[in-house]
């Protein structure tokens, strides 16, 4: 019935504190039906974003279903330049995220049997000896559920489970791929500065991931800063010469600095690899080319 | 069609949009996205794309009020996970003609059930 509160009780996870409160988390307290705007604006203010409920009411609230939807709960906070990340569905893992001191937002089912309803609240605290999570929900500043209770409402969910944090900050159970492709996420939102700090934290923890040198370079590009962007990725060029999106993206970025030459023969290297990223080496080489035949009279060397 | 279905259908593609306001805006440099994006993910991606492109279910999208271009730009905004379900309920489905109206219900459904029913 509650199988990850047994494994949690049987096999006690070593390095967690006994009990931690992060107290620091504001409480809004909920509208109607809205607990997605007040679950998130928590989050988010918790992370050091100036908003209220009533501001995310649009981003995340559907009228007509009366709720919020999780995807919409990750775009917002991208939206809002944070990392949305979601959890592993290990009651382990919200332990551990609340011990490192990141609220969790969660989606429960208070319904029983047959009858749904769905809620969202946010995770702050716990007390293993006791066996009880601390959250803010609904109009509760500080509830304080039986883990089996809390496994009960979750499971219906999948155990769904999200962080959304500062783009400096790394969630404590975060995976190396996973923390990428939330990158990816943010800066695919439009937040290129927030992407470019959060790219350097995890280039910081995983110097050698090739995918992550590509992702500061695209925010530095993003920015305009052509030197940097070609900086890291000449760094990433020498750990993984085989890399074609390094290549092509190399090639770009010297040929909008105008050296052509050497983006020409870097983007020969990527055309011969061939591979899933053809169709977009082609269009760099043509661009190249054109360039190099019909020089820009303005160019920046 | 109902104007229910339409509503949800517009609403799927504000969700959709709000993952990718910026994904093609950048010419040549290859997207952080892309490049994170596995080679069985890209394949199976490839595969849902292949769907909305037959003319057939082109132009049921478009009865439906679904641009397949639009819908084409929304399944690159999908993550792996999502693209790994979308294709799998796809393959189980009839390739001839007689199953085109299924096919369309189907990925329309499979949107809305996305974004709508998977709270």
């Amino acid at each position: 019935m509650f199988p990850q509160t047994a494994a949690l009780r049987d096999a006690r996870p070593q390095e967690l504190p006994g009990r931690t409160e992060i107290s620091s988390v504001p409480f809004y307290p909920q509208e109607e039906y809205q607990c997605g705007p007040a679950a998130l604006a928590t989050l988010l203010t918790h992370s050091g974003a100036k908003l209220t409920p009533e501001q995310l009411v649009p981003q995340v609230y559907l009228p007509e279903r009366r709720g919020s939807l999780q995807v919409e709960m990750l775009a917002a906070a991208r939206r809002n330049g944070r990392v949305a990340y979601t959890l592993a569905p290990r009651f382990d893992d919200l332990l551990r995220e609340i011990a490192a001191g990141n609220p969790v937002l969660v989606l429960l089912d208070l319904g029983i049997g047959p009858f749904e309803q769905w809620h969202y609240a946010v995770a702050v605290g716990y007390d293993l000896g006791a066996g009880e999570l601390i959250l803010r929900s609904g109009h509760r500043e500080r509830q304080v559920l039986p883990f089996p209770v809390h496994e009960y409402a979750w499971k219906k969910s999948g155990y769904w489970a999200m962080v959304a944090l500062p783009p400096g900050r790394i969630a404590a159970t975060a995976t190396e791929s996973g923390w990428l492709s939330a990158l990816a996420a943010l800066e695919r939102a439009g937040h290129a500065r927030a992407a470019r700090e959060g790219y350097g934290a995890f280039l910081g923890r995983w110097p050698g991931n090739v995918n992550g040198a590509i992702g500061l370079a695209n925010a530095h590009y993003a920015l305009g800063e052509l030197p940097q962007a070609e900086k890291v990725l000449r760094g990433a060029l020498g750990r993984a010469p085989d890399s074609v999106v390094v290549m092509n993206n190399l090639a770009q970025t010297l040929s909008d600095q105008g050296w052509n030459a050497e983006a020409l023969a870097l983007i020969e290297r990527a055309a011969a690899a061939g591979g899933p990223f053809a169709p977009a080496v082609r269009d760099t080489r043509t661009r190249i080319l054109s360039r190099i035949q019909s020089p820009e009279p303005a160019g920046p060397k | 069609m109902n104007s229910a279905i339409a509503r949800m259908i517009c609403r799927v593609l504000i969700v959709l949009m709000a993952w990718t306001p910026l994904h093609f805006a950048q010419a040549g440099v290859i997207s952080t996205g892309l490049a994170v994006a596995s080679t069985a993910a890209a394949a199976e991606r490839a595969a849902v794309l292949g769907v909305i492109d037959r003319a057939d279910v082109a132009s049921g999208l478009q009865a439906l009020g679904l641009d397949p271009a639009t819908a084409r730009e929304r399944v690159a905004a999908l993550s792996d996970d999502e693209v790994r379900s979308l294709a799998g309920q796809l393959e189980a489905l009839p390739a001839g003609a007689d199953g085109t109206g299924l096919v369309i219900l189907i990925l329309a459904g499979v949107f809305v059930w996305y974004f709508f029913f998977r709270k």
